[in-house]
C-alpha cells in the first residue's frame, strides 16, 4: 500500500475516523492495529522480521534499564562520602554487563540487516576470489529485503543505545513499544525518529483539531505535488536515459542526471511531507528530514540538510561512539605526537568522518556503486576537513570575503556539482555503468544533440514545461524558507479567498498534472528500497 | 574551572562562553568541537568522558561541562 495509492487514502480516512471516535485512552491501540494492518499489506512473510526486532529491542531495553537502576541503587547505598575508586569499580562492573547485552541486541538486528542486504553481494565477490583457487562457491540466496527493515532497525537500535547510555528509562509496555517501532506513516521510509521525541506523542490522548487537519492536509498536498507532479514526471526521462545510456550523448546523460537530482529530492522529501502530514492530522509532530539541501554550501552541509534523521543517527551512534572509543583515543594521542599542528589534532576525527560517510554510502545497498558513492562523499569531506585551515589562508590572500553573496553562490554551485557527480553512482545500474556515463558526459558532451533531442527523451514540451514551472515553485518556496519565512504562517495571514485559491491550485495541479499509472496507482517511492 | 575556560577559548576563540547557555542546542559547538573538547578534558582532568555523557544538557554551558567533569572525577 504505497503512500501515494488510492487504497492508502481510503485506509487513512478509516484510521483517522476510528482514531478520533474511540475513547482517548485507547487511541494508541488504534494506531498499533492500523500500523500492523498497513505493514502486513506488504505481505505476511515480513512480519517475522518486524517482530524479531520489536521483541529483541524491547527485552534489551528492559534488561539495560534494570541494570541502570541497580547501579544507581548500589551507588546510592555507598553514599556521597565513599571513595571515588569504589564507585568506579561498581560502575565498571555494570558497564561490562551492559556492553554484553547491547552487543547481543546490535548483533542480532544488524546481523539480520547485513545478512539480507549484503549476503549475496559478499558471496558473489567471495566466489570470484574463491574461483581463483578452488571449485568451492557460496550459494546465492533469493532473499527479498523486507520493506522498511533498515529504517525500523535503525530506529529501535537507537532506542536501545539511548537506554544503555541512560538517556531515558525503557518502555515497560510491550504493545506501546511495538507501536513506536511500527508507527505506520514512517515505517517504510522514515524519518528515523528518536524515542524521547516521538513515543510520548504516540501514547498521549489527542483531541480532533480542525487546524491540525488543515495543516496536515496542506503538508500532504505539498508532498503529493512534489511526488506526483514533478518526481514521477522526471522519472520518465531518467529511466529512458539510464536504461540505454549508450544511445545518448554526454549532454543528454547530464540532463538526465539533472532530472534525477530533481526526481530524488521531490520523491523523498515529498514522501516525508506526506508522512509528516498524516502524523500531524493524528496530533503527532514528527521530525523533519530535509532542510533545503540544494542550498548547501559544502558537501558536509548537504548531508546535514539531506535525510537529516539518518545523518543524526550516524553522528550520535557511530561518529561519537568511534571518536571516543579507546582505539581512536590512542590513535589521537599517537597522531598528536607524530604530526604537529592541525593535522595531528584532526587526523583521527577525519578518519571517523570517512568511516561514517562510507557507511552512509553502503547503507543504501550492497553494490560497488554504493561503495564508490561512500568513498566519493567520505573522501571529499575528509579532504576538506583536513585542508580547512589552508582554505582560509587562500581566501585571505585572494581578498575574498567568505561572507559575501558571490562566494556563497559559488559554494552552492560547487556543492551542486559534487552532489550531481555522486548521483551518477546512486542511479547508475552498477559501478561500471556509472563510470561509463561519467566518461561519456566528459568526453562526448555534444550540447547540440541535447538541444535537438530534448523533446525526444520521453517527455513532451508540455511535460517539460510543467517540470520547469513546478520546479521553480519548489525552488521559490525553498528560497523563502531559507530566508526565514514560514510559508504556512504567511499564508494564514492572507484572506480566506487567497488561502483557498492556493489550496485549490495545489489540488488541481495534483489531480490534473499528477502522473498516475495502473489504474490511478502512482509509482513507488525510491527510498522504499533502502 | 579556569583550565576549562582555557581549553574552550583555545578551541573556539570566536565564542563568548560566559554568555552562551545553549552551546549545543543553538548549534554553536559542532560534533568536531565536542570530540576535540572531550579529548582535552580527558587529558587535563584525568577523567573518561563516555559516549553516554554526550547529551546536550552536559555541554550547553561552561557550568554544565564543569558539573560533568566533577561528577566524573567523583567516579559516578
Amino acid at each position: 500500500m504505497s503512500l501515494s495509492s488510492a487504497s492508502f487514502i481510503i485506509f487513512l480516512v478509516c484510521t483517522i475516523s476510528v482514531y478520533y471516535l474511540v475513547p482517548k485512552k485507547v487511541q494508541w491501540v488504534v494506531l498499533l492495529i492500523a500500523s500492523y494492518v498497513y505493514y502486513l499489506s506488504y505481505g505476511f512473510k515480513i512480519l517475522g522480521f518486524l517482530l524479531t526486532t520489536t521483541v529483541t529491542t524491547y527485552a534489551g531495553g528492559l534488561l539495560l534499564g534494570r541494570l541502570n537502576d541497580r547501579k544507581k541503587l548500589e551507588l546510592q547505598k555507598l553514599g556521597n562520602d565513599a571513595a571515588s575508586g569504589e564507585k568506579k569499580v561498581i560502575s565498571g562492573i555494570y558497564t561490562r554487563k551492559k556492553k554484553w547485552i547491547l552487543a547481543g541486541i546490535l548483533l542480532i538486528n544488524f546481523g539480520i540487516l547485513a545478512a539480507i542486504k549484503y549476503y549475496n553481494f559478499t558471496a558473489e565477490n567471495l566466489n570470484l576470489l574463491l574461483g581463483l583457487f578452488s571449485d568451492l562457491s557460496l550459494p546465492k540466496m533469493t532473499w527479498l529485503l523486507p520493506v522498511g527493515l533498515s529504517f525500523y532497525i535503525f530506529q529501535s537500535t537507537g532506542y536501545v543505545i539511548d537506554v544503555y547510555r541512560t538517556k531515558y528509562s525503557p518502555e515497560k509496555n510491550f504493545f506501546k513499544f511495538a507501536l513506536f517501532v511500527s508507527f505506520f506513516p514512517q515505517i517504510i521510509q522514515g524519518p528515523i525518529s528518536r524515542f524521547d521525541q516521538l513515543a510520548h506523542q504516540l501514547y498521549e490522548a489527542h483531541s480532533f483539531s480542525f487546524d491540525r487537519l488543515k495543516y496536515g492536509i496542506q503538508l500532504m498536498l505539498w508532498g503529493f505535488f512534489k511526488k506526483l507532479v514533478i518526481a514521477d514526471r522526471t522519472a520518465v526521462i531518467v529511466n529512458n536515459v539510464f536504461n540505454d545510456f549508450y544511445k545518448y550523448s554526454g549532454s543528454e546523460i547530464a540532463f538526465a542526471v539533472f532530472m534525477y537530482c530533481i526526481q530524488i529530492y521531490c520523491d523523498f522529501s515529498g514522501g516525508i511531507d506526506i508522512i509528516r502530514g498524516v502524523a500531524q492530522i493524528l496530533g503527532i509532530d514528527m521530525i523533519d528530514n530535509f532542510q533545503r539541501p540544494y542550498f548547501a554550501t559544502s558537501l558536509s552541509d548537504f548531508w546535514r540538510r539531506w535525510h537529516i534523521s539518518l545523518g543524526a543517527w550516524m553522528r550520535d551512534y557511530l561518529f561519537y561512539s568511534l571518536s571516543l572509543s579507546k582505539p581512536f583515543g590512542k590513535l589521537g594521542k599517537y597522531a598528536r605526537k607524530k604530526f604537529k599542528g592541525n593535522l595531528g589534532k584532526i587526523l583521527p576525527v577525519s578518519l571517523v568522518t570517512f568511516i561514517v560517510f562510507f557507511t552512509i554510502g553502503i547503507w543504501h545497498g550492497a553494490s560497488w556503486k554504493y561503495i564508490a558513492f561512500g568513498i566519493w562523499n567520505g573522501g571529499i569531506i575528509t579532504f576538506s576537513v583536513i585542508n580547512a585551515p589552508n582554505y582560509s589562508k587562500v581566501l585571505d590572500k585572494l581578498h575574498i570575503n567568505p561572507e559575501s553573496l558571490y562566494w556563497k553562490l559559488f559554494q552552492i554551485a560547487r556543492t551542486t556539482v559534487l552532489v550531481f557527480i555522486g548521483r551518477y553512482f546512486t542511479r547508475g545500474d552498477d559501478l561500471m555503468s556509472a563510470l561509463r556515463m561519467i566518461k561519456r558526459t566528459v568526453l562526448h558532451f555534444d550540447i547540440k544533440s541535447l538541444f535537438g533531442n530534448v523533446f525526444n527523451l520521453g517527455l513532451s514540451s508540455f511535460d517539460l514545461l510543467v517540470v520547469f514551472v513546478c520546479g521553480l515553485v519548489v525552488l521559490a518556496a525553498g528560497l523563502m524558507e531559507e530566508k526565514g519565512t514560514n510559508i504556512r504562517h504567511a499564508l494564514e495571514k492572507k484572506n480566506m479567498f487567497v488561502q483557498w485559491s492556493v489550496l485549490m491550485a495545489g489540488l488541481m495541479a495534483i489531480v490534473f498534472l499528477g502522473i498516475y499509472r495502473e489504474g490511478y496507482i502512482a509509482s513507488e517511492f525510491i527510498y522504499k528500497q533502502f | 574551572m579556569e583550565e576549562l575556560y582555557k581549553i574552550l577559548k583555545e578551541l573556539r576563540p570566536d565564542v563568548n562562553f560566559d554568555e552562551k547557555k545553549a552551546l549545543i542546542d543553538d548549534g554553536i559547538l559542532d560534533s568536531f568541537d565536542i570530540v576535540a573538547l572531550v579529548g582535552e578534558i580527558g587529558e587535563t582532568f584525568d577523567v573518561q568522558v563516555g559516549v553516554e555523557d554526550l547529551i546536550p544538557e552536559n555541554f550547553n554551558s561552561v557550568e554544565a561541562i564543569w558539573t560533568l567533569i566533577n561528577r566524573l572525577r567523583d567516579g559516578e
